[in-house]
């Protein structure tokens, strides 16, 4: 594949990646992983909603039961409420710190393949042309900023055609939230809540990458 | 269905008595304990009753701030265990938490500074960690009752939450000062550089001084915290009365007891009203009616795994060695309602 559509790609996955937000590919990376059926995390979920749904049968079976009227059935309740309880809080701990060490994970893979990998071609390829200007076509001035900062004169560089991409991309992109937005506002009230997070999440995620 | 769950529960009935408390030779510490009123007091004195009858030696010891047990046997008690009149293996004795953090505060320091500036760092730690204080001077009185050689010491406990409180004491106290020491091996040095060559802090006494002290004091709760999880060793009476709130405080108590691992299978129910058949007492039987509810609530509830013993109240106050003595039977032959 030439290294101008891997470019491309590559800023077309960063503006993608500004444009959802980290945090909700993490959490949408965090629900598949646990629906993976052979995921050793995907029972202990399972098992959570379970005692979740059970917590809340017995919670409402206890505010059915009246302490004094019926004690014993009430205190058993109230026992297993407590035992759930304390079951939940534990596995809620642990699904937790499985989740952080998950999107730390995740959080660096992304860096590299991202960040990183921008870093690692722009500094690779950094004297290799990307494509050649039409010979005479324009003034020196801009034949050496094109090829800044150390591809042949006369060429485009890397860093130059990356900024080009990431530019063009990230006007279409917000050219198609403009659409989306507008459609979304004019549609379905159901519909109007997610766009504007969507639309604020390029400004707040791209720190997190 | 009815039928089969009657046929399993059946055997796993508990006797309705104390008798295996009398019969577990191995008990050391018995507590008893529940709600302000419901007969703490009265349950203890005729539990230690019946144990002096089987055991060598019994102490009957009050951490009620408000003290009953002078009331119970119209005796006298203090700080030092007594002999009961009337028993020769049966003693008693009050102690005050708070009175008792006093003295041991007091007898520390020792040089008779105590008057000028205040009685040094144990004093400013027993004020700055909440709850220490008492379990210091808890774990003090059991370091002494545990020297004494009594072969079983009855708790009169103070009501239900500071029971709780007390006995959760010693796991807190124990992190506390895990920490502490942890810390003061680390810093330590670097303290006494600040506090000068020789060490000392303002009021005479040396920073490796007063962690010594705590450490011994730390040793002396674990010990007693791993006696109280030992089911051959403890065990909990609950006392109750039949009434909403006092059932609610010992289903609770039983389930943080759980918690602690402290052993409990005994639940006393008194003060419970047997109108005699004929009886127009309208108040009698409407307030027996409200009891035979929560009863019921309590036999379905904790008959599998409780002795569940109830008690009657009577016409007179329990006071005095022969009614006492006279209630304390009941506790091992099962009250039984004229008919």
């Amino acid at each position: 594949m030439s290294l101008l559509l891997v470019i491309f790609l590559l800023e077309l996955v960063v503006q993608l990646v500004n444009t959802i937000g980290a945090k909700t590919i993490n959490n949408l990376l965090w629900r598949f992983y646990l629906s993976i059926p052979g995921s050793p995390l995907a029972k202990d979920f399972a098992e959570q909603r379970a005692k979740q749904k059970e917590y809340l049968q017995v919670r409402h079976d206890l505010n059915a039961t009246s302490s004094q009227d019926e004690f014993a059935k009430w205190a058993r309740l109230q026992r297993k409420h407590d035992k759930l309880m304390d079951e939940l809080e534990k596995k809620k701990s642990q699904l937790d710190a499985h989740r952080t060490s998950f999107s730390r994970k995740l959080t660096i893979y992304r860096w590299i393949l991202t960040r990183g990998m921008q870093w690692f071609l722009c500094f690779w390829f950094s004297s290799q042309p990307m494509f050649w200007l039409p010979y005479g076509w324009f003034p020196y001035w801009v034949e050496w900023l094109v090829s800044f900062p150390n591809a042949p004169m006369g060429s485009v560089s890397i860093v130059v055609w990356q900024s080009a991409c990431s530019g063009v991309l990230a006007l279409v992109i917000e050219a198609v939230m403009a659409v989306v937005r507008y459609t979304g506002g004019t549609g379905m009230q159901k519909q109007r809540q997610p766009v504007p997070a969507a639309g604020g999440a390029p400004g707040t995620s791209k720190k997190d990458l | 269905m009815s039928a089969a769950v009657v046929n399993v529960d059946e055997p796993e009935k508990m006797e309705p008595t104390l008798q295996s408390i009398l019969d577990q030779r191995s008990l050391r510490w018995i507590f008893v304990g529940g709600k302000g009123g419901v007969g703490k007091t009265t349950t203890s004195c005729s539990l230690a009753i019946q144990l002096a009858k089987v055991r060598r030696s019994v102490l009957l010891l009050s951490t009620d701030p408000a003290h009953n047990l002078s009331d119970a046997f119209s005796q006298k008690f203090g700080k030092e265990a007594r002999l009961v009149e009337g028993f020769d293996n049966l003693y008693a004795m009050e102690i005050d938490p708070n009175g008792s953090m006093q003295d041991l505060l007091a007898g520390q320091t020792g040089d008779g500074d105590a008057g000028m500036g205040g009685v040094g760092v144990m004093q400013d730690l027993a004020y700055a960690i909440p709850g220490i204080d008492e379990a210091m001077s808890f774990a003090e009185v059991l370091k002494q009752v545990n020297s004494l050689s009594y072969e079983t010491i009855v708790f009169d406990t103070a009501p239900t939450g500071h029971t709780l409180r007390f006995l959760q004491f010693p796991t807190v106290l124990e992190k506390a000062l895990a920490k502490v020491s942890q810390l003061s091996g680390q810093y330590g040095s670097l303290l006494n550089g600040i506090l000068g060559g020789s060490g000392t802090l303002p009021n005479g006494q040396t920073l490796s001084d007063v962690m010594e002290k705590l450490d011994s004091l730390r040793v002396t709760i674990s010990e007693v915290n791993a006696q109280f999880k030992d089911e051959r060793l403890t065990t909990f009476v609950c006392v109750c009365i039949p009434e909403f709130l006092s059932l609610y405080e010992t289903e609770r108590m039983i389930q943080e007891l759980a918690n602690y691992g402290i052993d409990t299978h005994c639940i006393v129910v008194n003060q419970l009203l047997f109108p005699k058949p004929g009886s127009d007492c309208e108040q009698c039987t409407a307030r027996r009616r409200m009891q035979k509810k929560y009863l019921d609530q309590i036999e379905e509830l904790y008959d599998e795994e409780f002795n569940v013993v109830k008690m009657p109240l009577l016409v007179e106050e329990v006071r005095g060695k022969e009614r006492l003595e006279k209630f304390s039977e009941m506790l091992i032959k099962p009250f039984v309602p004229p008919e």
